[in-house]
């Protein structure tokens, strides 16, 4: 698949050591845009609906900040946590740049932060909503389909 | 056999009559990528325009030492590293020589190395046997039909973004349809001049 | 060349390639030693307080280090994190895009630039805060990791032999973990000190794990003790003033750590007997509090500290009966019937942007003035 330079200045910018020190891509070689695609249809056949998982992601993202940095239980479902960092990060379209502010969400188990868990940062949920990016595998910040949809609850949302 | 044509005439020819873009339609996957946005069509511009002078002018030097040695099948593969080569130094001069210009260029610079155009215009340089004097005023005026064109085509993309195009059309389709009329318009010069 | 046996016909594309390609790459070469050789340059710091001579070409935050000059960096030079500002007063250029984002209206105007982005290609002049004259860069040795909770580690880091530091409580020191996995360059992170000045051989730091956190999770998954870690310190200006008023301390997390070494080097110096001191710690459950009898202790023995623990979400089995809440609540509560608010406060905070911004409304909101109110941003 033939990248547009947009899209190909921003794998070259989704290396290790450009933005961040271990990039956005993982282990994964493929282009940009065969990810993107992949997980697009990954996503349809899970019936998961970008916009509303970012949506919910926003909201537990705003819960968690009010922890102060500790975690914060959310609706009684899950225990999120917020961490700040100095600093920002450039987004790898060059569309802006985002405070580093990562949000570990957990499904709850008995008052505990469970196995079940999505780590996001305010800039790989504007790579998500905006480019359907949810990163290579391998990535720290990687967003698996399946994963987004058991985390959030977002399984019963068929319409 | 030289062609005789006067290096001003080739000028003129280069930019209006057989435009490399709209004419010979190379260099199009930045043209029509890169036009969406006027300042970055005007840096592309420039830089394209800087390059192939330049390179012209190698590839010409280097195609009169391939042709002593009868290696000539090789320039293919030669006009490519040397082009790599050319554009590498240039990043590094224009990086000392001139920080605005170099930040102006930016990412474009390293990207031409893989603009077709650029390949282009050295391997018609040596079909039609141009001289020394008559490939860098070649060189020059193709970089300078191509800026030319980018500009017009981000000017004209910056109307239509405005106007009411069928969503099938949005983009790549609707550009490409502009830079055919763009290239019949063109060919209203045709008549004036030919080189071929 | 027609006459030639094909072996050699064969070999003459390959060879003739690979001959112009070394000729390119010669001058390409050669052409970097004449462009990007700026010759043995001078900067000059704070109107001639030290010169140092340099040789061109590299960035500015890498060439003052290899100077000993050590300017603030939290990211190591990757221009994502703004810390290491340096007021410029020749002329370097304009900005360049990947400064601007870091930079306020005024600091633009005054020409201050971020050091690793810019490359010293001239004699140049430049200001910076004295203090960073007496950073140091050390090459320790890890003499202890241990976990406080689940997710933070007290590192215990000694320096060298005949080294000794300086410092002043509250200060913070860049630690450097090496390549690892994917990352393929050195990391530096920028972490409070938790050990008293008066310990001048050794410096301690608390990690907190942070998902995907480049430095936090090498210190917790790989970091072995007898381990050599650079270390480059003392920076900041975050300490305990002089004053004799009331200190109100708030911090969770990791944000002890210099709470740990101001209250220590209280004890050393006695002054932990004559002025009063609140600490807040606030936490979501008991598993994720630590140091709580070592600070309950100093509770008990010192009649003026007072250490006033507070979970957000206590479990049954923590049998929690101390305060709930966010520590922002706790405080406010705290500050309306508990602290003596005749005499002069002071506000001490550590933590994350939100939770400072948190704290201050609520110490504003008590008639704190915003100037006595001293914070460290973490990272």
């Amino acid at each position: 698949m033939k990248m547009s330079p947009e899209y190909a200045k921003a794998q070259a910018n989704m290396q290790p050591g450009v933005i961040t020190s271990d990039g956005f891509l993982g282990d994964d070689r493929r282009p940009i845009v065969e990810i993107i695609a992949e997980d697009e249809s990954k996503m349809e056949q899970l019936h998961v609906d970008f916009d509303e998982a970012a949506e919910r992601m926003h909201r537990l993202l705003d819960e968690g900040r009010k922890g102060l940095g500790e975690p914060v239980t959310v609706d009684g479902r899950w225990i999120v946590q917020v961490y700040e960092a100095r600093g920002f990060l450039a987004s790898p379209f060059e569309d802006g740049i985002f405070r580093k502010v990562n949000a570990q969400v957990s499904v709850a188990e008995n008052g505990r932060p469970g196995d079940l868990q999505l780590l996001y940062s305010e800039l790989s949920l504007h790579l998500m909503e905006k480019y359907h990016f949810l990163q290579g595998r391998g990535s720290p910040f990687r967003l698996e389909p399946h994963r987004i949809r058991d985390v959030l609850f977002l399984q019963n949302t068929l319409k | 056999m030289t062609p005789a044509i006067t290096p001003f005439s080739l000028l003129f020819a280069s930019i209006f009559t057989s435009n490399i873009l709209l004419a010979n339609f190379l260099g199009m996957c930045s043209f029509i990528s890169i036009s969406k946005d006027m300042k970055s069509s005007n840096g592309l511009g420039l830089a394209v325009t800087m390059v192939l002078t330049v390179t012209t002018a190698v590839n010409w030097l280097i195609l009169q030492l391939l042709q002593t040695l009868g290696l000539v099948y090789l320039r293919y593969i030669v006009f490519i590293i040397v082009i790599a080569a050319v554009v590498q130094m240039l990043e590094m001069i224009i990086d000392r020589v001139s920080q605005t210009l170099y930040m102006n260029l930016g990412i474009f610079l390293p990207l031409i190395t893989v603009n077709c155009a650029i390949l282009g215009v050295s391997l018609f340089m040596e079909i039609r046997n141009y001289s020394f004097i008559q490939s860098v005023v070649y060189g020059l005026g193709s970089g300078l039909g191509w800026w030319l064109a980018i500009m017009a085509l981000s000017a004209i993309r910056k109307k239509v973004e405005k106007a009411p195009v069928p969503p099938g059309l949005k983009g790549a389709g609707i550009t490409m349809i502009i830079i055919g009329f763009m290239a019949m318009a063109f060919i209203g010069f045709g008549g004036m001049l030919q080189v071929q | 060349m027609e006459n030639a046996p094909a072996i050699v016909q064969a070999l003459v594309a390959p060879l003739s390639i690979g001959l112009i390609s070394a000729v390119l790459g010669a001058l390409i070469t050669i052409t970097d030693r004449i462009v990007n050789n700026y010759g043995d340059l001078v900067i000059d710091i704070n109107s001639g307080k030290r010169k140092l001579e340099i040789k061109g070409g590299a960035p500015m935050l890498q060439t003052l280090a290899e100077s000993g000059i050590f300017v603030p960096s939290a990211c190591g030079g990757r221009g994502s994190c703004g810390a290491c500002k340096v007021k410029v007063k020749s002329d370097v250029g304009p900005h360049l895009p990947t400064e601007i984002p870091y930079l306020e209206k005024e600091e633009i105007e005054q020409n201050v630039r971020l050091s690793c982005q810019i490359k010293v290609k001239d004699n140049v002049e430049i200001e910076i805060p004295e203090a960073l004259f007496n950073v140091q860069e050390f090459d320790g040795v890890i003499e202890r990791v241990r976990d406080v909770t689940h997710d933070i580690k007290e590192v215990y880091v000694k320096l060298p032999e005949g080294k000794e530091i300086s410092f002043s409580c509250g200060q913070y020191g860049q630690i450097e973990v090496p390549p690892y996995g994917k990352v393929r360059a050195p990391t530096q992170r920028a972490y409070s000190m938790s050990s008293p000045p008066s310990d001048r051989n050794h410096l301690e730091f608390l990690v907190r794990l942070v998902p995907g956190g480049i430095v936090t999770t090498y210190v917790h998954e790989h970091l072995q003790e007898g381990q050599r870690m650079k270390v480059i310190a003392p920076f900041g200006e975050f300490g305990v003033k002089d004053t004799g008023a009331t200190m109100i301390c708030v911090a969770g997390g990791s944000g002890m750590a210099p709470f740990k070494g101001i209250f220590q080097h209280m004890i050393e110096t006695g002054e932990i007997e004559t002025r009063e001191v609140w600490y807040f710690f606030g936490a979501r459950t008991k598993a994720d509090m630590f140091y709580l009898d070592w600070l309950n202790e100093l509770d008990g023995e010192y009649e003026k500290f007072h250490f006033v623990p507070a979970l957000s979400e206590p479990q049954e089995e923590d049998e929690w009966t101390g305060p709930t809440g966010l520590i922002t609540e706790v405080l406010a509560s705290y500050l309306t019937d508990q602290i003596d608010r005749s005499s002069p406060l002071e506000g001490y905070l550590c933590g994350s942007p939100g939770m400072l911004d948190a704290c201050m409304a609520v110490m504003r909101k008590f008639d704190m003035s915003e100037d006595r109110i001293y914070f460290d941003k973490f990272a």
